[in-house]
């Protein structure tokens, strides 16, 4: 029975249904519990948060990313179970707070200034929350030296920029260069992206790495993780 | 012969009722929800023509009677003129015209099978290349020169542009003060900001941000143009399922309302300014919220937003033409021609991006243009439509002929044939055994070779007196 629910927080997970009124991928799933209630009768029957995360949120978020690759998903797809993750996970951080379960790391994000663009900046922060990194997400049109302040004060692993438009995507470079002034580059991992960046951009302006899409960002931060830590 | 500026209109992808409800929904989007104004000019010039100011917020609602008041403050009709007058277009009713559009960063190279960085040279070329060809029937800089800084890229794109084809300019703008230097210029080149805004041989565009909001630098551009007289497009971008919702109803009412954001700041800052309602809507492909430039979905939305433009009586700037395909094969010429059929059948007036444009429109390609340039010629001839009186209906010519004859030495057929009959310039009409002997050339093959004729063709160039003029005057021009 308690395996049950593990496989049931996976499945609510790869449906992205929240609460039990909420439509699936597949029909015919309204009424049935949620990612939400699962995780509190979890909870009630002493499931373990570690297996609720690793094998249940994680599993069925594993699974999302399989199917995004396949192009059966689309991005409003992986959205909601990105966002079936998370609302599980506010209810589990009280209690993990209490575990030895860390954190995988903080990772600052930003639309660079002049760019109000920010879905692609904001799906790369719903998928890293949903891998367990602490998001901060300064928003978009943001200064260069706003950038550089927080990644003082924060002291974050990672920076995450992004950028839509061909006149702003420079200003990522600004902010590379602002941070290597104030001798911060070499304490953060920086990652860009947007419609116009790409891989030759990235190693062109120093940054540590690109995502061309969400689920690419967040490899290449856990990719970056792994390599931080070895 | 060169058909443009013809009727198009028969094809209605709304029914009456429908652009009704779409109207409806916009003016209660305009009324109840507001939009954001993130530009304090704008801002200011919002309420002093009465709009409900949140200046908090920087959110602006409208009574749908003001709304109405300014929409009609715009002219219906506007003409855009070439420094030939042969290449005024006049906008207006359901005529339509088609031409060039940007802004993109790379050039491909077919030969290559890979893209470039776009650089000025390329708008000096292109503009060469379209001065040419004559289904295009306006050039809007459709290239974004990498090598230069911001600050030299408006007055430089414009210059380019002007200084290598006598067809109407358009283009966007980056700064304010790039705008400013961009009408000086135009002035000194027709002679006087009398003759300019008589004979506008430039326009701007200036974009609203879907969904609901426009931001500073737009803003301010717009109050800037708007004052300066220059004919400005306001199109806005709503992407179904990204900036909009989903179903393409709703991304027609989120573009009728931004669109509407920027007619109406023209009106407010000074009334009577040539303006273009606009959409450059598109569906996202929801795998990666990629833009989509040539799906099925822009050509509807495109035809839809004709229908908007002639229920409010406003010159209608569409964007149609373009393809996603990362080369020159079919998905580039099918996405290319339905996309422009759709627009011109509803009766689009100002077709942008309808030539050159590729890969999500960030790419260009010099054989494009020339391509379609000849699916534009379709087109115009399927709009021109089926001409039907007692000479074409040809009663006695059938009675002449009678049962079994044929038409082939008939006078009446020398006398139609071309008018008729589009006359393609590109298109291979060969037998299999006279195509592979002239080397089997596939469609962007045979494009290379015609620009490398037109290219060889000679130039136009500003009259040398005014190209003077021009370049002692304004500051930072790379001739």
């Amino acid at each position: 029975m308690p395996e049950d629910i593990i496989s049931l927080i996976q499945e609510s997970v790869i449906q992205g249904r929240i609460y039990k009124d909420d439509e699936g991928m597949d029909e015919g799933m309204v009424g049935q519990p949620g990612v939400t209630e699962l995780v509190e009768s979890a909870l009630a029957s002493d499931l373990s948060i570690q297996s609720i995360i690793t094998k249940g949120l994680s599993g069925g978020m594993n699974i999302v990313g399989q199917k995004f690759e396949a192009g059966e998903y689309f991005i409003p797809d992986m959205l909601a179970s990105a966002e079936a993750v998370s609302a599980a996970m506010d209810i589990l951080q009280p209690r993990l707070a209490a575990s030895d379960i860390k954190t995988k790391g903080t990772i600052i994000v930003a639309t660079v200034k002049d760019d109000l663009h920010d879905i692609g900046k904001n799906i790369v922060s719903i998928l890293l929350r949903g891998a367990g990194y602490t998001v901060k997400d300064l928003g978009n049109n943001i200064d260069t030296q706003a950038i550089v302040d927080a990644v003082r004060e924060e002291k974050p692993q990672f920076l995450g920029l992004s950028a839509l438009l061909t006149s702003t995507m420079a200003r990522m470079a600004d902010v590379i260069q602002m941070l290597e002034q104030n001798g911060l580059r070499d304490q953060i991992k920086i990652i860009v992206g947007g419609a116009p960046v790409s891989e030759e951009f990235a190693k062109s302006i120093g940054a540590d790495g690109y995502g061309a899409d969400g689920f690419q960002a967040l490899a290449v931060v856990e990719a970056l993780t792994s390599g931080t830590e070895n | 012969m060169t058909r443009k500026g013809l009727d198009g209109g028969s094809l209605k992808v709304l029914s009456e009722e429908s652009v009704l409800k779409v109207h409806q929904t916009a003016m209660q989007v305009i009324e109840e929800v507001g939009f954001e104004v993130q530009s304090d000019m704008a801002l200011e010039f919002f309420g002093r023509a009465g709009g409900r100011v949140d200046r908090d917020k920087h959110l602006v609602r409208l009574s749908e009677s003001k709304v109405k008041e300014l929409i009609e403050s715009a002219p219906s009709e506007i003409r855009l003129c070439g420094q030939d007058e042969a290449h005024d277009i006049a906008l207006g009713g359901r005529r339509v015209y088609a031409g060039t559009g940007g802004t993109a960063l790379y050039v491909y190279d077919p030969v290559a099978n890979q893209k470039r960085l776009a650089s000025m040279e390329d708008i000096r070329c292109i503009a060469r290349l379209v001065d040419k060809l004559d289904n295009i029937h306006f050039y809007l800089l459709p290239t974004y020169p990498n090598e230069l800084p911001l600050e030299q890229v408006d007055v430089n794109r414009f210059f380019a542009g002007l200084d290598n084809t006598t067809k109407h300019v358009m283009g966007g703008v980056y700064t304010s003060d790039g705008a400013k230097q961009v009408i000086h210029m135009a002035e000194v080149i027709a002679g006087s900001a009398e003759n300019l805004r008589q004979r506008p041989l430039i326009s701007m565009i200036a974009c609203i941000i879907s969904p609901l909001r426009m931001d500073k630098t737009y803003g301010d551009l717009i109050v800037t143009i708007a004052r300066s007289g220059i004919p400005v497009a306001c199109p806005a971008e709503p992407l179904c399922g990204a900036t909009s919702p989903v179903t393409l109803a709703g991304n027609l009412v989120v573009q009728t309302v931004d669109s509407l954001v920027g007619v109406m700041l023209t009106q407010i800052v000074n009334p009577g300014t040539p303006v273009l309602f606009g959409s450059v809507a598109t569906n996202t492909d929801l795998r990666d919220l990629k833009y989509l430039a040539g799906s099925v979905e822009m050509g509807l939305l495109n035809a839809a937003g004709a229908q908007m433009a002639q229920f409010y009586r406003l010159p209608f700037y569409a964007t149609g033409g373009m393809t996603d395909s990362k080369t020159l094969d079919a998905q580039s010429g099918y996405e290319s021609a339905l996309t422009n059929l759709l627009c011109a059948l509803s009766g689009a007036n100002f077709i942008h991006d309808a030539a050159g444009l590729m890969e999500f429109a960030m790419t260009v390609s010099y054989e494009k243009y020339v391509i379609d340039n000849e699916i534009l010629g379709m087109v115009m001839r399927a709009i021109e439509g089926i001409k039907v009186d007692d000479d074409t209906l040809a009663f006695d010519l059938i009675k002449q002929v009678g049962p079994g004859g044929n038409f082939v030495a008939a006078r009446h057929t020398r006398h139609f044939m071309r008018s008729e009959h589009y006359q393609p310039s590109l298109s291979d009409r060969n037998s299999q055994e006279e195509w592979l002997a002239k080397g089997g050339k596939v469609t962007w093959e045979r494009a290379s070779e015609i620009i490398k004729e037109l290219l060889a063709k000679p130039k136009h160039s500003l009259p040398r007196p005014i190209r003077q003029q021009v370049l002692s005057q304004i500051k930072g021009i790379i001739a």
